[in-house]
């Protein structure tokens, strides 16, 4: 019988940043990493390969692959911060390990609280302004955090980015857990 | 052909030595079937002998002959049970998760139809529809098919999918990639149109729902999500119908001839209910005496109106993983949409008037041609590129019956993902890895699709091994796992093989008896491959080497030439084995300078091009 490990997902080997031929900063052009995404992949994708040399498709599989992994992790914001604390040596597990401050976790049993009283309520149920305000909360939040791991990571405070991105990803979770939004009724 | 030559973008590769390759597009539908060509120019469906470009999806298996399409449909009546329809519904299922639908006789043992001939498996029913197909291919004047994509829905599950590839390999058709349905069907209209956007795909076929949501955006396809219902389809609006039939008529006690003959009058009832709004049918044909029915577009909406809501669930599921606000269009597919009621529903929930300008039955067909088109090395000016996902988590059991996912679904391939796992007891010296598919939390509710071991873990305390558990997901779909205990360096590895299907010992021994057939100048045609295979391997390694030789160091150059100059004396002898294990070692040598020049052209594609410039290239 097997167990999930703590240390969960293995390293990547890949610098994306220069895979992408991008400045490692945490701000990007989503349009333009797209687009370097769908050149490179229109060049390298396995189905170019049709009728090639087995080795030559195993390299653009293998290529394929990196372009894949390097462009869902790029094009997020909670992933990109965590590949360039990883790609700096922050230990990310050992990060996640770490003790979160106690303000912010009681914030987020609150916010969980008033998620899970909205959402064991029938769908037509619901009170969108609750809704509405729940999710303006939460992005609050979460501007918030991305806003203080900009700035960290710009001024090479690994510690304090570290401590936010473990803050965007409990607030990326919880984003992924809301409600969903309602139309609010116009009278 | 030049081997390790690296294409740029948009650069011509359309002088091909010899004659262009033939690559068909299958559409093994379960009501009806298709074959498509692109001939580099045009999109057509190949019809038979008297013109039909449809093929009925079934087969009749009667003593003396195995009949296929419209005359099997003819002999359904008289000879129900051994007229075998809608087998796509079957494949890759287990007798025990197959519900008796009261009009199939099945075989006393394992999943298959019980008929004359014998029991017949939904893969064999499948392989004669195929090479009924591929007959049209050769009607055409197609002598050799040099691959094949075929369909299938985009729900299908591995098992569903390898059966697919057992019938193509049944009927001796060479499959270079199983292509999904919608995704096919988007294909064919994003050539059509080239109109950049999010598309949506709605497809209703016979058997299956599926939903699919793309983007395309400079040549490249993106599949975006996926979902569907792989148990509902225009079948079971024809089943409500022909029960709404029995009733209204007063009938009951029918055989199952009478039972399938109710259902056929019920499938030409809600056709014709998509033309006209109310019509009158009589069942006299089936039991005598039967007094006429009037059935209105508003009863079949009635009856129907649950199965469109449960289609229309998936949509928004499906909208909500693609994590778009969004559709610029949406496409109908499949025969079912031509029902106002589906027309409407889909219109309503996406905002748009549905495109229906390519045959709904055919565009599905016309889509996987073209991409055969290009899997088969054919290369066009307007080259599309795919890229597509998978439709269904992959992971492992864990500790109590958990999955733990490692590769989520609507993940693009192909992807590689690698995680780490340890021992659950002290002393632990073998872990057995369990690879499922499917979205549930416990193993029992997930469908499992490989199981291997991995031993000689040296015994630790629990926690202390680890494990490095790595899946890998080509372009085809196709999943290879290999664990590997890293303080010793112990593997162990799977393929992922049809865990149903190919454990069917009747079709494992049908298709080696079909590669013993295969006759005995098959010899020489094996070393004549392989020699060419050597050649082209040595001939584009030294062009490489000459161009671009400075990416290798003295050493690394050394180690690669010697294994070329070692292919180049293996393949003056005449041992095909020695070849191909020549040709394999090379191809691994050389794996380093074929990854360094890739590398090297990124610069190329991307390096210095300023973002206007990139704008205006992948523009054209």
């Amino acid at each position: 019988m097997m167990e999930a490990s703590v240390d969960r997902e293995a390293r990547s080997p890949r610098d994306y940043f220069e895979l992408f031929q991008l400045p490692a900063d945490f701000d990007l052009d989503s349009e333009d990493l797209s687009r370097r995404f769908k050149v490179l992949q229109k060049q390298f994708h396995p189905d170019r390969f049709a009728g090639k040399a087995p080795a030559e498709q195993r390299v653009a599989a293998q290529l394929s692959a990196e372009l894949n992994a390097g462009f869902q992790t790029l094009k997020d914001d909670v992933k990109r911060a965590g590949f360039m604390l990883e790609r700096l040596g922050v230990d990310l597990k050992a990060l996640e390990r770490e003790p979160v401050d106690g303000d912010f976790l009681l914030q987020q049993i609150e916010l969980r609280e008033s998620a899970s009283m909205i959402l064991s309520a029938e769908e037509k149920q619901r009170d969108p302004q609750a809704v509405a305000a729940l999710h303006e909360s939460t992005h609050a939040l979460y501007d918030e955090w991305l806003s203080a791991f900009r700035r960290t990571i710009a001024d090479g405070e690994l510690e304090s980015a570290g401590r936010a991105w473990v803050k965007l990803l409990y607030l990326s979770k919880l984003r992924a857990e809301l409600p969903p939004v309602q139309a609010l009724e116009t009278s | 052909m030049v081997l390790m030559q690296i294409a740029e973008p948009g650069a011509s590769e359309t002088s091909p030595e010899g004659p262009r390759k033939v690559g068909v597009g299958i559409d093994l539908g379960t009501t009806n079937s298709l074959i498509a060509h692109f001939d580099g120019d045009r999109l057509s469906v190949l019809p038979d002998e008297a013109g039909a470009m449809s093929l009925p999806s079934v087969a009749y298996y009667g003593q003396a002959e195995v009949i296929v399409g419209d005359a099997a449909v003819v002999l359904a009546a008289e000879h129900s049970a051994d007229t075998i329809a809608s087998a796509k519904r079957f494949m890759g299922k287990s007798r025990d998760e197959v519900s008796d639908e009261g009009y199939l006789e099945f075989a006393d043992e394992g999943m298959a139809f019980a008929t004359t001939r014998g029991p017949v498996t939904p893969v064999e029913v499948s392989a004669d529809i195929l090479r009924a197909l591929a007959f049209r291919a050769n009607l055409a004047g197609f002598d050799q098919l040099d691959g094949v994509v075929i369909t299938v829905p985009a729900y299908f599950d591995d098992a569903q999918r390898q059966a697919t590839r057992q019938a193509a390999e049944l009927a001796g058709l060479p499959v270079l990639r199983l292509l999904n349905e919608p995704t096919a069907a988007a294909i064919a209209y994003g050539l059509d149109s080239a109109e950049e956007g999010v598309v949506a795909v709605y497809d209703l076929g016979g058997g299956t729902f599926d939903i699919s949501i793309l983007r395309l955006e400079r040549g490249v396809f993106e599949v975006l999500a996926t979902g569907g219902d792989s148990g509902l389809g225009g079948d079971d609006f024809d089943r409500l119908l022909a029960d709404h039939l029995t009733a209204a008529a007063a009938l009951d006690n029918l055989t199952i001839g009478q039972r399938r003959g109710v259902i056929a009058c019920a499938r030409g009832v809600k056709e014709l209910l998509s033309e006209q709004i109310s019509c009158t049918v009589s069942l006299d044909h089936i039991v005598a005496g039967t007094g006429e029915v009037v059935v209105d577009r508003s009863t079949l909406n009635g009856l129907c109106g649950e199965l469109v809501n449960r289609s229309l669930d998936a949509c928004r599921q499906c909208i909500e993983d693609a994590g778009i606000e969004q559709v610029d269009r949406i496409i109908l597919v499949g025969g079912s949409t031509r029902m106002p009621l589906i027309k409407e529903a889909a219109a309503k929930l996406f905002g748009r008037e549905p495109l229906t300008h390519i045959d709904p039955d055919q565009v599905v067909a016309m889509g996987a041609a073209r991409q055969a088109d290009l899997l088969v090395g054919n290369r066009g000016k307007d080259d599309l590129l795919l890229l597509d996902v998978i439709p269904l988590s992959l992971g492992v059991e864990t500790y109590g019956g958990l999955v733990e996912r490692l590769v989520h679904r609507n993940t693009t391939i192909p992807v590689v993902r690698a995680q780490e796992f340890t021992t659950a007891r002290d002393g632990q010296t073998g872990l057995l890895v369990h690879v499922v598919q499917g979205e549930r939390e416990r193993v029992e509710d997930c469908r499992s699709l490989a199981r291997f071991e991995l031993s000689g873990i040296p015994p630790m305390v629990a926690g202390a091994a680890r494990i490095l558990v790595t899946f890998q997901v080509d372009a085809d779909g196709l999943l290879e796992v290999s664990a590997k205990e890293e303080s010793t360096g112990e593997t162990a590895h799977v393929v992922v093989k049809p865990s149903f299907g190919l454990a069917d010992t009747t079709i494992a021994e049908m298709l080696r008896a079909g590669y013993e057939n295969a006759g005995t100048d098959m010899q020489a045609r094996q070393l004549t491959e392989a020699r060419v295979d050597a050649e082209q391997l040595a001939a584009g390694i030294y062009a490489a080497l000459k161009v671009d030789g400075d990416l290798l160091d003295e050493s690394e150059r050394g180690d690669l030439l010697s294994a070329v100059q070692g292919l180049e004396a293996t393949a003056d002898g005449d041992d095909v084995e020695a070849i191909r294990s020549a040709v394999e070692h090379t191809g691994k040598v050389s794996e380093l300078f074929a990854a360094r020049r890739m590398d090297q052209s990124i610069q190329q594609a991307l390096g210095g091009i300023s973002l206007e410039a990139l704008e205006q290239e992948v523009g054209e």
